[in-house]
């Protein structure tokens, strides 16, 4: 299996060299991956079903547990039928279908995708499900853009991106949540014996975000009918059969462990349910064929997900049999869509008359594929549909809900048939030439599967029970067209009946959604919403403003350790606002000079002013009786000034010409600065009272100074004595600081008098 | 008594073979500001360029030496300041090999003919002088910076006291604030870029210095290991150290440019020379990150319980910021920036984790991040018109049709950065969140991954602009890289792809154990 993967990819490398030369020739070439990998799947279905599954690994980066396993069980291979199986005919399809221009890409792409589908398939450990999910979604962007040419593709493919790329991320949460829970990340493991517990209730929620956003389940949807303007082909394959049922399969692949959840079940028969109507509904106002299908596939895939959510064996029987025959006729439709596409240059129902009456024979192939969509006898859709209801039967609500989604099917299933090939009274007669053997031949083969699996549903049954033998058989179920008058029958008839019915009232009154039921809406909101936000705060906090950056910081620096602090509820200590009077006009002092420095309009003032502040200080070491702090605090606000007025000679002497007006921004600096700085008080206040006594060094300095040193101040001695070393380093690199700046000075000096003369 | 005092005084223990990578780079600095002196103008750039990749090789060759017979728990030296253990040579080692990614950036002069910087800076731009230095050869004094800055680095992670701590702190930035002033066009906005960095950094620094002293005051020691102890067992009021854990920490978010401490990230980035910018981008994250790491595991490891809930915060409004406001960016290296404040986030998720796999996945993380971005703005120094470097987003259209390798090059390395599988970004995104998850951080992680899903979508919006438009008529063209550049951008992507198919040999090696203290 590790080999077939990679012979797709080596496969998708060589393509562009290969289209650059021989042209459609590529796409033949393209065939030989998918179909060597159904060859050897199916060559090895004995083993699987004899329920000892092949296995492979390979070891990635065992350090941290990464190792790539693939294992083939019987879902695996039914899902490598579809992948592969139509896979190669969209591929033989395609050679006919495509313009000259983009072979070498589009082929590549479509051969890794389908390498990558066959590893999501049959990977057995989370990684590389998810590693291959992803290149499926990477696959599908570069697909559905195309080029990038026109908007519209642009659009739509990341849209498609956005949504199934976070259902991805979603997922791969959800799965290593799982894993821990679990303990391994085999998924064979997980599903054998599931953890339990509130984490895994959100794993699987998260698990179905994928799936359901994969799948394009409502609300998330709107993806997949825009995915449209990718060429034909690649709808039928990726947005039909192959990569949207990647949901669906990862749902049947996790339901024999988490079925019983109702976190698990819930989401999945409400939204599947809802999705199942809700496409039929659309799929009838579209004029589009495409698009038709397109909303056909997004209700069939609500009905699946039903179906393979629910967890129960008949379901699973219905399920794995209606994934079958979804895959055969949805691939035959659009391929038959891209024929009339091709051949008429139009798909709008509208436009389309009298192909019937010109085509007799591909219309009969086709009308064999609706007729199974429409879950008609004798064709497998029927055998399908027959057994989910049967599935059912115990839960009226549920079963009410897909009939109604059934009877939808069956009137888009009409409107698609007579749209497209019926005859309608004033539109003229559309001429074409029939369509050659390599483009009708991938439609027949799939629609004629589609009949001949139905009478002999003993070729797929084994693979289907094999599947279904995950849960407990209450009565085994058989495939089969005839089980005798049953309800299922009854509903089955009542199914075809009532989309008749639908059929005729719908064409009947054609109508509008209310534009509010559409989730395209809410993505597009979604987007803008995100984008808007950026714009805003950027806009806000990101002006290239060094005081907002500045507030930003202060802010945070404030709010957090102030909101710890309250929330610590530190007791103010007691204390008194002064020790000796004299302080009170020097803090009195020191204060206006603060606001004065922050008022002034001259540069001089300003720095006269900041030196105040300074003396200020100073004068309060002083009182406290701190002379030898205070000295030293003059002295360094005396260097400092000197030091302002040799830069302020070179500069304006104002700040702003204009006096500036006090603007709603300032205030808010303003308040900003003083919290901070009140803030930073009021801190100070708090750490001086919270000190345990003297640290253990002061205690020793002062027990010695007076003996070892002689001393009566403790600083002195501690300067001159006790750290004499550290003074002297001092000293020498103020000195060494002190000659570079007087050089400069004076080297600067002679340069200009240089200059002068 | 004199006699006495003298034999008291002893010589610390210095295990020269331990910090001899530490010891080279600084003190071929030195020998780099002598050149700077000494040298004829016309020889400086081959001697600067020629001792800068001498010394970092050579540094690297002493630490490769010591790896040999280190100690497998480590060794403090220097009296304790230093702490020489398995985590500090991993991010040695990292700092070196980006380092010498960065000079060899620095040292191109192809790409801007004459190189990236002023040939002097302080001339006032716009002048007839400054006009008239347009052409003429680059400075070299950003070769003698670029060491100091590097060796102050390397201090940083390894040292094992907040003192020594802030004095690397210190010797790592002052060298960056002049060099982002340095750039050779556009030099308003590269001076601006250099001020705006310095204030704001001098603040940053005060906060981790007021910390400091606070955290002395709790603990009456500023070794890390004597704050641990004090925080482990003692009945002192936590009043202090809270205050003090919280400003240190706000020095230190600061210097890696977390949300909501990244303001100065964006203009500096944007505004300094691409070199510089690299620079910083790759080694001063790996050099914040791991002195956060140190800091966290190693003085408050006790007191996570209190902290945990705030850096919980402050990553998320990181990851936040980051992702969401790189949606709007216009300019390709704001942009490059507001990732770098998303992965910041990522990063401190697996900084606060405290576990061994959490250290190793942050080492991981930081070392293939350091890569990964090196290369980029490698690459973004190619992109150029008429004025420069065309960092406009919107001028980069159609790239691929002009230049498919260039493109190319920047996909993956775009991928790298989104943490798209099979290359390096992934594992370490994987690595650091499976160590969260592990660390009971399941609503981060979350978090953490709608973010990356945000953030791949900038990135994507590049590829696509890149593959899928029409280039502009006068659109900007890809100049040929010189060998230094060439040499870092095929560094930087052989690393991104490797370490993301075969990330076992480096990610068992990024296993470091604890810190030593």
């Amino acid at each position: 299996m590790l080999i077939l993967i990679a012979a797709h990819f080596l496969v998708a490398a060589l393509l562009p060299a290969v289209a650059a030369r021989w042209g459609r020739a590529a796409f033949v070439v393209a065939t030989l991956p998918p179909a060597a990998a159904l060859v050897t799947a199916v060559s090895w279905s004995a083993t699987v079903l004899n329920g000892a599954p092949p296995t492979e690994s390979l070891s990635w980066a065992p350090t941290i547990g990464l190792d790539l396993t693939l294992r083939l069980d019987p879902l695996a291979l039914l899902m490598i039928v579809l992948v592969s199986g139509v896979g190669a005919l969209v591929f033989v399809y395609y050679a006919a279908y495509t313009p000259p221009e983009g072979i070498g890409r589009h082929s590549a792409l479509l051969v890794v995708f389908a390498g990558s589908m066959f590893g999501l398939v049959t990977a057995d450990d989370v990684f590389s499900l998810y590693v291959f999910w992803e290149f499926t979604t990477v696959c599908s962007f570069l697909l559905v853009g195309g080029l990038g040419l026109t908007r519209a593709a642009r659009r739509s493919a990341t849209q498609a991106l956005l949504v199934t790329g976070f259902g991805g991320l979603a997922m791969l949460l959800g799965l290593i949540l799982l894993g821990t829970a679990a303990g391994t990340f085999r998924i064979s493991a997980i599903v054998a014996y599931p953890p339990s517990g509130a984490v895994v209730e959100v794993a699987v929620v998260l698990l179905l975000v994928g799936a359901l956003t994969k799948s394009a389940q409502v609300p998330f949807h709107p993806w997949l009918p825009a995915a449209m303007v990718a060429p034909t082909p690649v709808s039928a394959y990726l947005h039909a059969a192959a990569m949207v049922k990647a949901g669906v399969y990862l749902v049947a692949r996790f339901a024999p462990g988490f079925a019983d959840l109702p976190a698990w079940w819930i989401p999945l028969v409400v939204l599947g349910s809802w999705t199942m109507v809700l496409g039929g509904v659309r799929a009838l106002r579209e004029h589009d064929l495409k698009k038709l299908l397109a909303f056909g596939t997004v209700s069939q895939l609500g009905f699946l997900i039903v179906l393979l959510g629910v967890g129960e064996h008949v379901a699973a029987v219905a399920g794995a049999t209606m994934v079958l025959a979804h895959g055969l006729f949805k691939s035959a439709l659009f391929l038959a869509v891209g024929v009339i596409d091709k051949r008429t240059g139009t798909r709008d129902v509208r436009e389309l008359s009298g192909l019937g009456a010109r085509w007799p024979a591909f219309t009969g192939f086709v009308v064999l594929a609706a007729a199974s969509m429409a879950g008609a006898p004798p064709l497998l859709g029927f055998v399908g549909k027959e057994a989910a209801f049967e599935a059912l039967l115990g839960e009226p609500f549920v079963l009410a809900v897909l009939v109604l989604g059934s009877a939808l099917t069956v009137a888009y299933s009409l409107r698609f048939l007579i749209g497209a090939f019926g005859s309608k009274p004033g539109v003229s007669l559309v001429d074409s030439e029939k369509p050659g053997a390599v483009l009708a031949g991938p439609v027949v083969i799939p629609a004629l599967a589609g009949l001949v699996l139905a009478f002999a549903p003993g070729v797929v049954e084994p693979v289907i029970a094999g599947y279904a033998s995950a849960y407990p058989v209450a009565e085994p179920y058989g495939l089969a067209l005839w089980h005798g008058f049953t309800v299922p029958l009854l509903l089955s008839a009542v199914v075809l009946g009532g989309g008749y019915l639908v059929h005729r009232f719908a064409t009947g009154h054609p109508g509008r959604l209310p534009e509010a039921l559409h989730a395209q809406t809410g993505y597009d909101r979604v987007v803008m919403a995100l984008d808007s936000v950026a714009r805003g705060v950027t806009g806000r906090l990101q002006a290239g403003s060094v005081p907002v950056y500045l507030g930003v910081i202060l802010v945070v620096a404030v709010v957090v350790p102030g909101a710890g602090l309250l929330a610590g509820l530190t007791p103010l200590p007691r204390t008194q606002w002064f020790d000796s009077w004299l302080q009170v006009p020097l803090a009195v002092a020191v204060l206006v000079a603060a606001g004065l420095a922050v008022l002034a309009r001259r540069r001089l003032t300003a720095v006269l002013v900041t030196g105040v502040i300074g003396y200020g200080i100073a004068a309060l070491f002083l009182v406290d009786g701190g002379p030898d702090l205070a000295l030293a605090q003059f002295l360094v606000e005396s260097l400092t000034l000197v030091v302002f007025v040799f830069v302020l000679r070179r500069m304006p002497t104002r700040f702003t010409e204009e006096r500036r007006p006090l603007t709603e921004g300032r205030w808010v600096k303003a308040v900003v600065a003083c919290v901070a700085g009140t803030f930073v008080a009021v801190l100070a206040v708090l750490f001086s009272a919270n000190r345990d006594g003297l640290p253990e060094a002061s205690v020793e300095y002062i027990q010695r100074a007076k003996e070892d040193a002689g001393a009566s101040n403790v600083v002195n001695a501690i300067i001159v004595d006790f750290r004499a070393f550290d003074t002297v380093g001092e000293i020498a690199v103020l000195a060494v600081a002190a000659t570079g700046a007087a050089s400069l000075i004076l080297a600067s000096q002679r340069a200009r008098r240089k200059a002068d003369r | 008594m004199l006699l006495a005092q003298v034999e008291q005084v002893q010589v610390p223990d210095l295990d020269f073979p331990a910090i001899a990578p530490i010891l080279i780079v600084l003190g071929a600095a030195c020998v780099s500001v002598l050149f700077e002196a000494f040298l004829p103008r016309s020889a400086r750039w081959a001697a600067q360029f020629g001792l800068s990749v001498l010394t970092l090789v050579g540094a690297g060759a002493a630490l490769l030496a010591y790896l040999g017979d280190a100690p497998a728990t480590g060794v403090t030296t220097l009296a304790g300041a230093l702490a020489v253990d398995k985590p500090a040579l991993f991010l040695w080692a990292t700092l070196l090999i980006l380092g010498l990614g960065s000079v060899f950036l620095m040292a191109d002069r192809r790409v801007e003919p004459g190189g990236a910087f002023a040939a002097d800076a302080a001339i006032r731009p716009g002048t007839i002088q400054d006009r008239a230095q347009a052409t003429t050869v680059m400075q070299t004094e950003v070769f003698p910076l670029a060491l100091f800055s590097l060796g102050g680095m390397m201090v940083f992670t390894a040292s094992n006291d907040l003192l020594t701590m802030f004095i690397a702190l210190e010797v790592l930035s002052l060298p960056l604030y002049l060099m982002c002033g340095l750039a050779r066009r556009r030099r308003l906005i590269s001076q601006e870029a250099a001020v705006k960095y310095f204030l704001l950094g001098a603040f940053a620094s005060a906060f981790f210095l007021y910390g400091l002293a606070l955290l002395y005051g709790y603990a009456g020691s500023i070794k890390l290991s004597a704050i641990a102890a004090a925080a482990g067992g003692s009945d002192r009021s936590d009043t202090l150290l809270f205050a003090g854990i919280g400003l240190l920490v706000v020095g230190l978010l600061f210097k890696a440019a977390v949300g909501p401490f990244h303001t100065w990230s964006p203009d500096v980035y944007q505004g300094a020379p691409t070199p510089v910018t690299a620079f910083m981008g790759a080694c001063t994250k790996v050099a914040a990150f791991g002195g956060i790491l140190r800091v966290f595991s190693v003085a408050f490891e006790a007191t996570s319980w209190e902290w945990r809930g705030v850096l919980w915060g402050v990553a998320i409004v990181s990851m936040l910021i980051g992702a969401i406001l790189g949606l709007t960016q216009t300019d390709i290296k704001r942009m490059v920036a507001y990732s770098s404040v998303a992965h910041a986030g990522f990063l401190l998720i697996g900084s606060i984790a405290l576990t061994d796999e959490g250290r190793a996945a942050t080492l991981f993380y930081l070392l293939t991040y350091g890569f990964t971005t090196l290369s980029v703005f490698a690459v973004i120094s190619l992109v150029r018109d008429a004025n420069g470097e065309a960092t406009q987003i919107s001028s980069w259209a159609g790239l691929a049709k002009r230049s498919p390798v260039v493109a190319g090059i920047f996909t993956v390395l775009l991928l790298a950065l989104a943490g798209i599988p099979f290359t390096s970004g992934f594992v370490g995104k994987f690595v650091v969140f499976s160590a969260a998850l592990a660390d009971g951080m399941a609503p981060l992680v979350v978090i953490a991954l709608l973010a990356s899903a945000v953030a791949a979508f900038f990135y994507l919006r590049i590829i696509v602009l890149m593959y899928m438009r029409e280039p502009e008529e006068d659109g900007p063209t890809v100049s040929l890289p010189g060998v230094p550049t060439t040499i870092t951008i095929a560094l930087g992507v052989a690393v991104t792809i490797l370490l993301g198919v075969f990330p076992s040999a480096v990610l068992d090696w990024s296993v470091v154990g604890a810190f030593v203290s």
